[in-house]
């Protein structure tokens, strides 16, 4: 089981509030890299390979980048959360997609609303969406799993 | 790449790694503890996949 409680003899080298606060921002920012700045350089790159590598197989398979809708809100909401995990990767990723950084279903009254409501239907129709869906989204709440992660390192309760 | 069982070969490849190294930090540790989470995965899909032939759509 892990190691819920600090870890003795590390009272010491407890990690300082600012250089926590800037490995969970650079763990976001650049999954693993939270990890090589707490010293767990090999972990880091070995998280960074598997997150990446499960985003890009999203990618590739059509999965989906969700959009907020306020009629389905909670959900929606949810599966943005997934994607966002995964860091400003999922903004470039929306720009190449739909052509900008899209994060909601526009109202139906716009310009936006037709071409990425399009997108957005012909990736779901793809064969293989809900592998990429499974990729895509893995890869984000992994990559919020070691913020946690990174936390407790910081913390002490884990080495 | 559209066999099912090659994603699941895969997927599971990817949660076992992740799982083994955030939660284990021994090396044998993580070896045994990620086949066991990969062969969970796998064989429990399978199974499932088998009992599930029993009732056709």
């Amino acid at each position: 089981m892990t190691e819920t409680r600090p870890l003795a003899g590390r009272a010491a080298d407890d990690v300082s509030p600012v250089r926590t606060a800037a490995a969970l921002l650079a763990g976001w920012l650049v999954p693993g890299a939270g990890h090589a700045l707490l010293g767990r350089v090999r972990r880091g790159a070995l998280f960074f390979v598997l997150i990446m590598g499960s985003f890009g197989l999203g990618l590739a398979h059509e999965g989906r980048l969700a959009l907020y809708s306020p009629r389905e809100g909670f959900l929606t909401g949810l599966q943005l959360v997934a994607n966002l995990g995964v860091g400003p990767a999922d903004v470039f990723a929306r720009m190449k997609v739909y052509g900008d950084a899209a994060y909601t279903v526009p109202d139906q009254s716009t310009a936006f609303y037709q071409p990425r409501i399009e997108k957005f239907r012909e990736r779901q129709r793809s064969a293989v969406s809900a592998y990429g869906t499974a990729y895509l989204w893995s890869a984000g709440l992994m990559n919020l799993l070691l913020l946690m992660d990174i936390w407790d390192i910081a913390k002490r309760r884990k080495d | 790449m559209r066999s099912h069982l090659t994603h699941l070969v895969v997927y599971s490849g990817i949660i076992a790694t992740f799982f083994s190294v955030l939660t284990r930090r021994d090396r044998r540790e993580q070896f045994r503890f990620g086949g066991l989470v990969w062969l969970s995965m796998v064989g429990g899909v399978l199974l499932l996949a088998y009992l599930m032939f029993a009732f056709p759509r």
